[in-house]
């Protein structure tokens, strides 16, 4: 490994043109990982952590009732981040088809999702535009998991105790 | 004698560092580490792992705290719950803050995954990496998913039954999978062990070599690829070449242009 100094020291004084031979003849500039990523780093979990502090009394972590383990009519709602998952099932009615859309697909889905760098083979594309196909993908997915968070939301606004 | 005092201090710090330097190595490890070259650019989005790591630090520390008040068995486990946001000191601040960095930790899961998978950050030779990555996301739902029942309160319970109720339905392996989670014939007290023994004990365990994998494996390959290395000088190239195809179009500007360009040029090379 070459040590490399940290950030601002190995700036060039004089400004390259840059023209079509030179372009590769040097990379980007880099930064040291310390302490110019790691600051970064720090601000970021900072806020997270004094945004966890906050909410901690704005808004308290949930605790409903003690469990009634003899109730048969409590409706039990997901954490959101399972919000997908559920309002998923909704489209695999009935017995037949859930365990379809419970399993089967989710596993597909996990299964492609350890496949993506074997999918996705075109070499030197690390641009999202210059791989449309993958983008594409991967929009889709984005936008059917938003959707149906967003559905889910709505369903339990409509129905609050069904 | 402020001079002396600094020559002695400088010495033996120095002296620190030399000695730890020679029984450990330690020394030339952290500025392996910490001085390793990093992209200057889209290094916003690069804090989207490190806080992942992070908050999973934090979901470490705050619930061995939590482990100080909380009792794992059904007579007790809604009561401590109760005793810790109420009663022990900083309860509700220990708890608040190991439920709500739990929900950012899958908020910046998904949007850390999006950044990779958009950036094509999965291609050779960090195949691995992204698989580590995916490992990493199953232990974590399955570290969120068994944490809700722990409470032992109403939402908490229903939901991880209907949770199990959906696990019993996979094709040929649905029956294990609930014995192993249920411990019996329905959710009882053999269940919430076996859940906390799998959110306190086995994934927890599980999730740290993982870690360790993932960021060896990031330091191994670095972030960015070879093509990347050189986006921001191409940006720079293909910018210079538009304002030079514009300056040819702008016949009238074009002196004007030229003039202050070669006096901006000049400005810089002095």
């Amino acid at each position: 490994m070459v040590y490399v100094p940290a950030a601002g020291k190995s700036k060039p004084v004089e400004e390259e043109v840059i023209t079509e031979e030179n372009v590769y003849d040097r990379p980007d500039e880099t930064m040291g990982f310390f302490p110019g990523q790691v600051l970064k780093d720090t601000y970021v979990f900072t806020f997270l952590i004094i945004a966890c502090a906050v909410l901690s009394y704005a808004a308290p972590a949930p605790l409903t009732a003690p469990a009634d383990t003899a109730t048969v009519e409590y409706v039990p709602r997901p954490e959101w981040f399972f919000f997908f998952y559920e309002q998923m099932l909704m489209f695999f009615p009935g017995y037949a088809l859930v365990s379809f859309g419970a399993v089967v697909v989710p596993t597909i889905f996990i299964v492609l999702l350890f496949a993506v760098p074997w999918l996705d083979r075109s070499p030197q594309h690390y641009s999202a535009i210059s791989r449309p196909f993958a983008t594409v993908i991967g929009i889709l997915v984005v936008v059917i998991v938003v959707l149906n968070m967003l559905m889910a939301v709505s369903r339990i606004m409509n129905f609050p105790t069904a | 004698m402020i001079g002396r005092m600094r020559s002695q201090t400088e010495e033996a710090s120095k002296f620190i560092v030399d000695w730890m330097e020679h029984r450990t190595g330690i020394v030339t490890q952290l500025e392996h580490f910490l001085y390793e070259p990093v992209p200057k650019r889209g290094a916003w989005v690069y804090t989207l792992g490190s806080a992942v790591l992070g908050l999973i630090v934090v979901q470490f520390l705050t619930g061995i705290l939590l482990l100080f008040y909380y009792v794992p068995s059904t007579d007790h486990a809604w009561n401590s719950v109760n005793y810790i946001m109420n009663e022990a000191y900083f309860g509700q601040l220990v708890r608040g803050i190991h439920y709500w960095s739990a929900n950012f930790l899958l908020a910046m899961i998904g949007l850390h995954m999006a950044q990779v998978f958009f950036a094509g950050g999965y291609k050779a030779p960090r195949e691995l990496n992204w698989v580590v990555g995916v490992v990493l996301l199953l232990l974590v739902i399955g570290l969120a998913f068994t944490g809700y029942l722990l409470r032992w309160d109403q939402d908490g319970f229903w939901a991880s039954v209907v949770g199990m109720k959906i696990g019993s339905y996979s094709p040929f392996v649905g029956g294990y999978v609930i014995n192993f989670l249920l411990g019996g014939d329905v959710a009882g007290p053999a269940t919430l062990s076996r859940f906390f023994a799998l959110h306190v004990w086995l994934l927890p365990a599980a999730i740290a070599p993982f870690i360790g994998i993932h960021l060896y494996l990031l330091r191994r390959h670095g972030v960015f690829g070879s093509e990347f290395e050189y986006s921001e000088r191409l940006a720079k190239l293909h910018e210079r070449q538009r304002l030079e195809e514009y300056a040819g179009y702008e016949l009238d500007d074009d002196d004007e242009d030229e003039a202050e360009r070669n006096g901006r040029s000049n400005g810089r090379g002095e």
